[in-house]
């Protein structure tokens, strides 16, 4: 399968199935040897036309309390920058937050596409004049460290990357901010808070 | 209220600021009523730590009163609680070992990234130590939002003094620790570097912990006299050269650990000091590391090397030579603090230790900058200053 037809196909399902990205790596006869094959956004800036990033944080909890956390907790969501969140009660839409919405410049319909319980959840925009977004969350045992949670998230531009900030920069804070939103989310889970060093709720 | 708050580098000011209030559902308010200036404080002061801004308070040792409190705070109001440094969760991974100053969970996401492009990974937050640990207020001030109140602050009973529990707050837990980290085995030979408050608590802790030898290094003679009441033997580097000492004392072998309690203001004359100096005060990111290549050249063979003093940076001509062919252990990091304050607290209770002997001096927190000044420029009398806001 060449980029072109794998990108036409839907990265989604790629992203879905996490041995995609290994047997993209494992099909290269003299690739390096890594035993984090496109696990890490750094390996795989860009896959075709998207730029691919992410970011991963352990948690003490089990796979079921941080599922219920990212889906439930209406504490979590305002405090999102990039990573979708479930919509209301409808199950499988997902809202971008106010970030990843500004980032792009067209609206965003986000919609889950695989879901395998305990393990990942994928995810992906859909619609004509829709900006192209693909992405996962996916869980893994780390033993005493808890479940390791990943987050890789595909955006394609021009829709994402705005007039204001290159495609690198784009990328940069996509993966920063997803850093940011996976470690809110394993503070909340583990800490039942949110770290401040607001000396008031009013403070900015 | 008044807080004690860094306006640039050497200078100090009170000034008002507004009260803290709850704003997490564990936290806490408290009223301080005692206050102390840590060496720690004085690498701020000096601008050789970065990401303090101006305005913020300073200030991580102190204790107080139980003011208010959150819905999932289990203090009480009125409470007498003394505050560890170093802030942390209680049930990350790293907490659940109780590396507390390790907590995954206590800095802030925003302040997270600095700290991870300069060591690697984020750091634990920690009252009034720069943005590098959270930016989180500090405890020269009147009030003091807490964090976590549930597991981190250590309530005292009310009738001991300030004086004898304040130092629970920090030196006292991380002299403490700095000797756990040198493994005293009965009867061995530590040489500490720095009698300041750490370096005395260390010297205390290591016989403690059933050294049979202390060697105390400073260049300040009222700090040395101090160290040799607690039963220390002391060397002054001004006057003596220190390999050649410590080799002399120790029938040719060298101590069995070495610790390092200046940190990375060393002072002295060397070559390398001062070549670490210039590089420091133009803002190049190193340490002054003269005491820690000292102490690894003087530690015996299959010693080990405790550095409970502050680095924040880069050392050149770290004598890496010198820990691998001797096969020293190095043991570091800032103190887990709350790991140590219930057994402290203990001993503090029983009259075994009585931490208050420290302190030579008093100030209204509105001198705060007096205070500053004094204890780095006037070592010699100046070895802690209490603040009562
Ligand atoms: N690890 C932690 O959690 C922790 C906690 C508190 C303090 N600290 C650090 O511990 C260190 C000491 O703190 P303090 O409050 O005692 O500071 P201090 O500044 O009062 O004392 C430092 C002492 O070191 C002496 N000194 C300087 N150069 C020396 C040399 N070349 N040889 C021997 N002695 C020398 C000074 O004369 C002084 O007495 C600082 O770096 C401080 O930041 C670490
Ligand atoms: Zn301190
Ligand atoms: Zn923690």
């Amino acid at each position: 399968m060449n980029l072109a037809n794998w990108a036409r196909y839907g990265l989604a399902a790629t992203l879905a199935t996490a041995a995609g990205g290994v047997l993209f790596y494992k099909r290269q006869p003299h690739a390096n040897r890594d035993a984090a094959p496109a696990r890490s956004a750094r390996h795989v800036r860009r896959f075709g036309d998207y730029r691919v990033t992410g970011a991963t944080v352990s948690i003490r909890a089990t796979a079921d309390q941080i599922i219920d956390c990212w889906q439930n907790d209406a504490t979590l969501w305002p405090q999102l920058e990039y990573l979708p969140f479930p919509e209301g009660n409808q199950d499988d839409l997902l809202l971008p937050p106010a970030e990843l919405r500004a980032m792009a410049s067209v609206p965003m319909r986000i919609r889950i596409v695989t879901r395998r319980e305990g393990e990942l959840i994928a995810w992906r925009s859909e619609g004509e004049g829709q900006a192209d977004m693909h992405g996962r969350l996916r869980l893994s045992d780390n033993g005493s460290k808890g479940i390791a949670v990943e987050v890789i998230m595909a955006v394609r531009p021009p829709h994402f990357a705005s007039a204001l900030k290159t495609e690198a920069m784009m990328a940069e804070a996509l993966e920063l901010g997803l850093l940011r939103d996976l470690r809110r989310m394993k503070m909340l889970i583990e800490a039942g808070e949110i770290a401040t060093a607001k000396m008031r709720p009013d403070a900015a | 209220m008044r807080a004690a708050t860094f306006q640039g580098k050497g200078t100090i000011d009170v000034r008002h600021m507004p009260d803290p209030k709850i704003v997490n559902p564990r936290d806490a308010i408290i009223e301080v009523t005692s206050t102390a200036i840590c060496g720690s404080d004085l690498h701020l002061y000096d601008g050789v730590i970065p990401g303090v801004e101006k305005d913020d308070i300073l200030g991580h040792e102190f204790m107080g009163r139980v003011l208010d409190v959150g819905r999932d705070s289990t203090l009480t109001i009125g409470q007498r609680v003394v505050v560890p440094f170093t802030i942390f969760c209680g049930h990350c991974f790293q907490c659940s070992e109780q590396r507390y100053s390790a907590c995954d969970n206590s800095c802030p996401v925003e302040e997270q990234e600095v700290a991870e492009k300069a060591f690697g990974y984020p750091l634990a937050g920690m009252f009034g130590y720069s943005h590098l640990t959270g930016g989180y207020a500090g405890g020269q001030a009147e009030y003091v939002r807490i964090p976590y109140s549930d597991v981190l602050p250590l309530v005292v009973p009310d009738d001991i003094p300030d004086d004898r529990l304040l130092f629970l707050s920090d030196i006292l837990p991380t002299g403490w620790m700095a000797a756990l980290n040198a493994e005293i085995e009965p009867g061995d030979t530590i040489a500490v570097w720095g009698c300041g408050p750490v370096g005395l608590f260390t010297i205390l802790s290591a016989f403690q912990q059933k050294a049979g030898r202390v060697i105390a290094i400073d260049g300040v003679p009222g700090r040395l006299a101090m160290a040799e009441s607690l039963g220390a033997e002391p060397v002054n580097f001004h006057e003596t050269d220190i390999l050649d000492a410590l080799k002399q004392m120790t029938g040719g072998v060298g101590p069995d650990a070495v610790i390092d309690a200046v940190g990375m203001e060393a002072h002295g004359f060397s070559i390398d000091n001062i070549a670490d100096k210039i590089k420091q005060t133009v803002g190049m990111g190193q340490d002054r590391a003269h005491v820690l290549r000292q102490a690894i050249m003087a530690c015996r063979k299959g010693g080990r090397v405790s550095v409970p003093g502050v680095y924040g940076g880069k050392a050149d001509l770290f004598p890496l030579g010198a820990m691998m062919q001797k096969g020293l252990q190095l043991r570091t990091g800032q103190t887990h603090v709350r790991r140590y304050t219930d057994e402290l607290l203990d001993m503090i209770e029983r009259d075994v230790i009585d931490p208050s002997f420290l302190i030579s001096h008093r100030l209204p927190l509105d001198d705060a900058a007096k205070g500053y000044r004094n204890f780095r420029d006037h070592q010699d009398e100046w070895i802690k200053v209490v603040m009562q806001p």
